[in-house]
């Protein structure tokens, strides 16, 4: 990696450390095929009304319940809807929850976490909050939530999304105790940088691969709780499809139609999956330290 | 020269703990001048990096607490700054080398970055431009600058450390700290990073405090020596004074204790005992427990400290000779 010679400019610069990171991540097969996995899943949600044979809500009693067959690939549910586009449309409510839902914990997760890491007088009064909260179980606060802001995929999102901050508040602030002991710390403070600069370019960088990982985790969790409480009619509202509403909805023919719980449930799997293996290349990837 | 750079004067500091309290540093008294150097030397608890944290301000509080005494730095009080001006110090007038080069340099940002941080946080200049005196630092301490954007685990230890040494000396300071920083370094390597501080310290003027145990190492790039036993001074002279007129039988003892390649003896001379815990120091000397010479009267009371010759102070009962002057009685 040192052997060219030249002097770089910025953009060759970063250009080459993208270039690196992406060699270390491509050297995990396993991360690779989850990562291809995933992108044809956001391809299927971005484009799911060209790719979709039927209309989500196309319902038809003279098909209901056909087993699956070449003119309907995964079979028809109880109402005659082709399971196939429903599951193709249902991506986009499952995905986007994922990431928003992560997307929201991360960041008030972190905010928390490190000020509860580095400020030492914040921290009993932030950790013992989040452990009240942590007390709840996640999916009564995330009803708790919805029922006081009333359901949609917004609300959906911003309830799952809250109710995992106390874990990512938790991760993060194990780990900012830990990097902030760390010697370069002491000699950041050392060339006189102030403490919004030593979080930000000396302790969060060298925290964050837990938080990678645990966003990872939390983002197929999150798909899970949203289709629970799709399940349990606070999420998303037939008939808008929505996986875990799919997986709820066919449990009632699970003897004689397996197939509508199976897909939907496969489906789940393979996101989730994807999402993991990703999870664990990217952390592999960014992180320098650990040479091969 | 000329001029006090840096000036301490009876600096206590006490980390209070909640089931006792840890006597760091207890009275400790020298003073710097313009681009001179001194070598701390003392066993592992002496108060040694205490001292050098404090002069920086980066006592950890709680627990540390400087109980009583100043720092005077250029002037002023480095005990009563504040975080602001602290910060303006650090790094700027006054820079520190860490022990361990493995752990002092931060494994996500390339090298170059890290001393361009340094340079972005002291001085009013554009990225480019911080890039460019960066990379000029990283040749003055002997790396090629095209490997100003690796990272720290691509670099063997000796060159760390002249990372480290380059984000130290990056702008210029009046002062550099230098905590065992060839410690964690092989003898070779050892000398070549001494010679490249030397050099550099020199060319720039800067003062530097050593901090070590490694007697050969003062021998090679100190003009003053302080021997610290238990959070005091016990002798402090030039180096000629320490090396060829030593005093304190506890400088003896660590001379003695210096393995010598032509003798024959089997057994290697030690300083009976071990330093006393600091949270539980005890009464009057606080050598008494060690020493070959002591007698009933080291035992209470305030040790006294001599000055045998100018800039030759030495603190113990014995040199009582009454033509000497005492500075503490």
């Amino acid at each position: 990696m040192s052997g060219e010679k030249e002097h770089m400019t910025e953009g060759a610069r970063s250009k080459r450390q993208r270039f690196v990171i992406w060699h270390r991540f491509k050297k995990n097969k396993q991360a690779v095929v989850g990562l291809v996995v995933l992108c044809i899943f956001i391809l299927i949600a971005v484009f799911a009304d060209r790719i979709a044979p039927y209309w989500y809500d196309d319902q038809n009693p003279s098909r209901a319940l056909m087993h699956p067959s070449g003119e309907f690939i995964f079979g028809t549910d109880n109402l005659g809807r082709d399971v196939l586009s429903r599951l193709i449309y249902g991506s986009r409510y499952s995905l986007m929850i994922g990431f928003f839902a992560v997307g929201i914990s991360v960041v008030f997760g972190t905010i928390l976490g490190v000020i509860a890491g580095y400020y030492q007088k914040l921290d009993n009064i932030i950790m013992r909050t989040m452990d009240l909260f942590m007390a709840i179980p996640q999916i009564l606060l995330a009803i708790c939530i919805v029922t006081a802001l009333g359901s949609g995929l917004f609300n959906l999102m911003l309830a799952v999304g809250l109710s995992s901050t106390p874990q990512f508040a938790r991760v993060v602030r194990a780990s900012v105790l830990s990097t902030k002991e760390q010697e370069f710390v002491e000699a950041a403070r050392a060339i006189g940088a102030n403490d919004a600069r030593i979080i930000i370019s000396h302790i969060l960088p060298n925290s964050l691969a837990p938080l990678i990982v645990q966003a990872t985790l939390a983002m197929a969790r999150a798909i899970i709780s949203a289709s629970a409480l799709s399940f349990l009619g606070f999420g998303i509202q037939p008939p808008e499809p929505e996986w875990g509403a799919l997986l709820a909805a066919g449990r009632r023919f699970i003897r004689t139609h397996s197939y509508l719980t199976v897909v939907p449930g496969l489906a789940i799997m393979a996101v989730v999956y994807s999402l993991n293996v990703v999870g664990d290349g990217l952390r592999d990837a960014l992180d320098p330290r650990l040479k091969r | 020269m000329g001029g006090k750079l840096l000036e301490i004067k009876d600096l206590h500091i006490h980390y209070v703990l909640e089931e006792e309290t840890v006597y760091a540093v207890n009275g400790l008294n020298f003073s710097l001048e313009k681009g001179e150097s001194i070598g701390i030397v003392g066993e592992t608890g002496a108060g040694k990096t205490t001292t050098a944290l404090a002069i920086m301000g980066l006592i950890p509080d709680p627990p540390g607490r400087i109980i009583r005494g100043s720092i005077m730095f250029e002037g002023q009080d480095v005990t009563k700054m504040s975080e602001a001006q602290l910060r303006n110090l650090r790094g700027n007038k006054i820079s520190m080398v860490f022990q361990d080069p493995m752990t002092a340099l931060n494994p996500v940002l390339s090298v170059g970055d890290q001393i361009e941080e340094v340079i972005l946080l002291h001085n009013d200049v554009s990225r480019v431009e911080a890039r460019e005196k960066a990379i000029e630092m990283l040749e003055m301490v002997g790396i090629p600058c095209e490997r100003h954007l690796d990272y720290p685990h691509q670099f063997s230890g000796g060159m760390r450390q002249r990372v480290v040494i380059a984000m130290a000396l990056a702008c210029n300071p009046n002062l550099l700290i230098a905590d065992e920083p060839t410690t964690a370094l092989d003898v070779t390597i050892q000398a070549q990073v001494l010679e490249l501080m030397q050099r550099l310290r020199k060319e720039h003027g800067t003062a530097m405090i050593m901090i070590t145990h490694d007697l050969g190492i003062v021998a090679k790039i100190c003009d003053k020596v302080a021997i610290v036993y238990a959070g005091e001074i016990v002798e402090l002279g030039s180096k000629k004074d320490i090396f060829t007129d030593m005093k304190h039988p506890y400088t003896v003892g660590l001379f003695n204790s210096i393995p010598d390649i032509e003798s024959d003896s089997k057994e290697l001379h030690v300083i009976e005992g071990a330093m006393p815990d600091p949270s539980h120091l005890p009464e009057g000397c606080k050598f008494y427990p060690r020493c070959p010479d002591r007698t009933d009267v080291c035992k209470t009371g305030r040790v006294p400290t001599y000055e045998l010759t100018p800039g030759h102070i030495v603190s113990c009962v014995k040199f009582d000779t009454g033509g000497s002057k005492c500075l503490n009685c």
